[in-house]
């Protein structure tokens, strides 16, 4: 018997600015439909329609109008920058669809029409900057790309160093897609700060990060750099000047978990053995199976019940145990801390004793406690440090 | 002890006065998620303590109860706007409201409400203690030219070389200028140093 078929919109940028991170986000999408489909544990096939609004920001707002509107999609997977989720947040509230958002983001958003899959700012910033003050320094200077992202992370950090006696050296920024890097290097080689926090993104990053490694490297500096969204993919772009950046993320390609390795097999399988897979495409491939558990079980594509199904189901997935908070529609998930190395992979060096509650207005945070011994934020007798 | 940033939400008391259920659960559920406590969720309802903003549905207004509006006396408040009309917008303003919500409510623009509101609030009430301090001055200005021209009088001093006088002697004693002028003028003279 032919199982009934659901249709899914994908809308990934395939072109511009961050065409790498929507392909990686693409490449893990569409794996994870093949294998849902190629399960008898699911009574339905799942149809993935692909858009791609090829980084231009008011296109997302078309292409999400027409999967709903033509193809009569219930559920879309997609969206990589806050920009994008926000073109297309008033359409999936208006006609009540389920945008199931991949990316770790800023918080500060709680929509009864998104499930948040990627990580929250308590997730990747917060064991970061608590890492850095407790064992690097308490000056950081700041740079990345112009946007709310930048914004947001760099106010945060601002909170937690300024509470801990700290100050923020520079906050330099730069426009989405920039390439011009060097007068930022040269001021960081100029005032050598000790700790340098990169929140660029796509090929801004991948520039400044080559240009900072040439530039520390010839005055003979070391100058550890931070980021919480560098990921395998992107050290392979950049190159051998990526090593030694401080990574805050969810998921690594080295997790060790039966689950990971399992699915790296599978992927190196499809895309090759060169190729890794990334932290928002790993966050996509969950995103997917939460949708056809959650459908599995609700037995309706209708996302009311979709959205109950999905909340607190744990699902073992590569990068460990995961579930959404009903409360709040955001993923619960392990924060984890690494430094690439010249491999082109992160060694892991910190990881939360447990999944951790997502808090996207960051409600819990107390900038003026010390950084917390909970199991939930980096200390130093947890740390192995990887050289 | 340093005042809670407007950004920080949880902990705060807020006050309910909403119509709609849907609307209501709507805020209740955000509310759980900021970590605010609901002080009470109905006109008129039993109180449990002070709250530190309310959120108000316009179609309660004009508020009749005398209990509600002694309650929201000094809260920042938050109007819930469901008819953009001159008439209903008329009532809205009597509130003084510090920030609005357009109804049906939905998640997203509760949060920056309540923050801005809080804000506003705390700025508002800094301006007001300022304009109760200027005119407390201005008040006092009197007292001070008395002042001024009776150290003018008593120590045949020109006007700039007698305020002079006055404000160093203020600073000395580390009183206001207008603290000294009192004396000076009930005293009938400079106060001695302490």
């Amino acid at each position: 018997m032919t199982k009934p078929s659901i249709p899914v919109g994908i809308i990934c940028s395939q072109h511009g600015p961050y065409q790498a991170m929507g392909r990686e986000i693409l490449k893990s999408t569409l794996m994870a439909v093949d294998e849902i489909n190629n399960q008898a544990e699911f009574d339905f096939t799942v149809t993935a329609h692909v858009r791609d609004p090829r980084g231009v920001i008011a296109e997302y707002h078309t292409v999400c109008d027409d999967l709903i509107r033509n193809v009569g999609v219930e559920h879309i997977i997609g969206c990589y920058t806050s920009a994008s989720r926000k073109q297309v947040l008033p359409i999936v509230e208006r006609t009540d669809r389920l945008l199931w958002y991949p990316a770790r983001y800023e918080g500060f958003e709680c929509s009864d029409n998104v499930i948040y899959v990627g990580a929250s700012p308590n997730h990747n910033v917060l064991p970061l900057v608590r890492y850095v003050l407790d064992n690097l320094s308490r000056e950081i200077f700041c740079v990345g790309s112009n946007y709310v992202w930048t914004w947001e992370t760099n106010r945060v950090t601002r909170e937690l160093v300024t509470a801990s006696g700290g100050r923020i050296v520079a906050e330099r920024l730069l426009e989405l897609g920039e390439s011009a890097v060097g007068h930022i290097v040269d001021e960081i080689v100029r005032r050598r700060p000790p700790v340098v926090f990169n929140t660029l993104v796509g090929s801004s990053s991948y520039d400044f990060i080559r240009a900072f490694h040439a530039a520390t490297t010839a005055a003979g500096l070391d100058i550890p750099m931070l980021s919480c969204s560098l990921c395998e993919p992107e050290l392979k772009i950049v190159g051998s000047a990526s090593a030694g950046c401080i990574t805050s993320s969810a998921y690594f390609e080295s997790i060790r978990l039966p689950e990971n390795r399992a699915f790296v097999a599978r992927w190196k399988a499809r895309y090759g053995d060169d190729s890794s897979p990334s932290v928002d495409g790993q966050s996509a491939y969950v995103a997917v199976y939460l949708l056809a558990r959650a459908l599995q079980r609700a037995g309706a594509s209708n996302i009311g019940e979709v959205r109950r199904a999905a909340a607190g189901f744990r699902y073992n997935s590569p990068q460990g145990p995961v579930w959404i908070d009903g409360g709040n529609n955001h993923c619960v998930l392990t924060p984890r801390l690494a430094v690439s190395n010249a491999d082109g992979q992160f060694d892991i060096f910190w990881e939360a004793d447990a999944p951790v509650k997502p808090d996207p207005y960051l409600t819990q945070l107390d900038v003026a406690v010390s950084p917390a011994r909970d199991g939930a934020s980096p200390n130093a007798p947890h740390l192995r440090v990887v050289k | 002890m340093s005042k809670p940033s407007s950004f920080s939400l949880r902990g705060r008391k807020a006050l309910l006065v909403i119509k709609d259920e849907r609307d209501a659960s709507i805020v209740k559920r955000q509310f759980e998620r900021l970590g605010i406590d609901i002080v009470a969720s109905e006109p008129g309802g039993v109180i449990g303590g002070r709250p530190d903003i309310a959120l108000v549905d316009d179609e309660f207004l004009p508020l009749a109860s005398p209990a509600q509006r002694k309650f929201l006396a000094g809260c920042p408040i938050i109007a819930l706007v469901g008819t953009e009309t001159p008439s209903r917008l008329k009532l809205v303003l009597e509130l003084d409201p510090a920030s609005f919500l357009i109804k049906p409510l939905r998640s997203a623009g509760i949060y920056a409400a309540l923050v801005m509101a809080l804000e506003k609030n705390e700025r508002t009430n800094e301006l007001k203690q300022q304009v109760f301090k200027l005119e407390q001055r201005l008040r006092s200005r009197r007292i001070v030219l008395a002042a001024v021209l009776q150290v003018m009088h008593s120590r045949a001093l020109a006007e700039p070389a007698a305020f002079a006088l006055i404000r160093r002697t203020a600073m000395e004693q580390r009183k206001t200028i207008e603290e000294i002028s009192a004396e000076i003028t009930m005293n009938g003279c400079l106060p001695r140093a302490g």
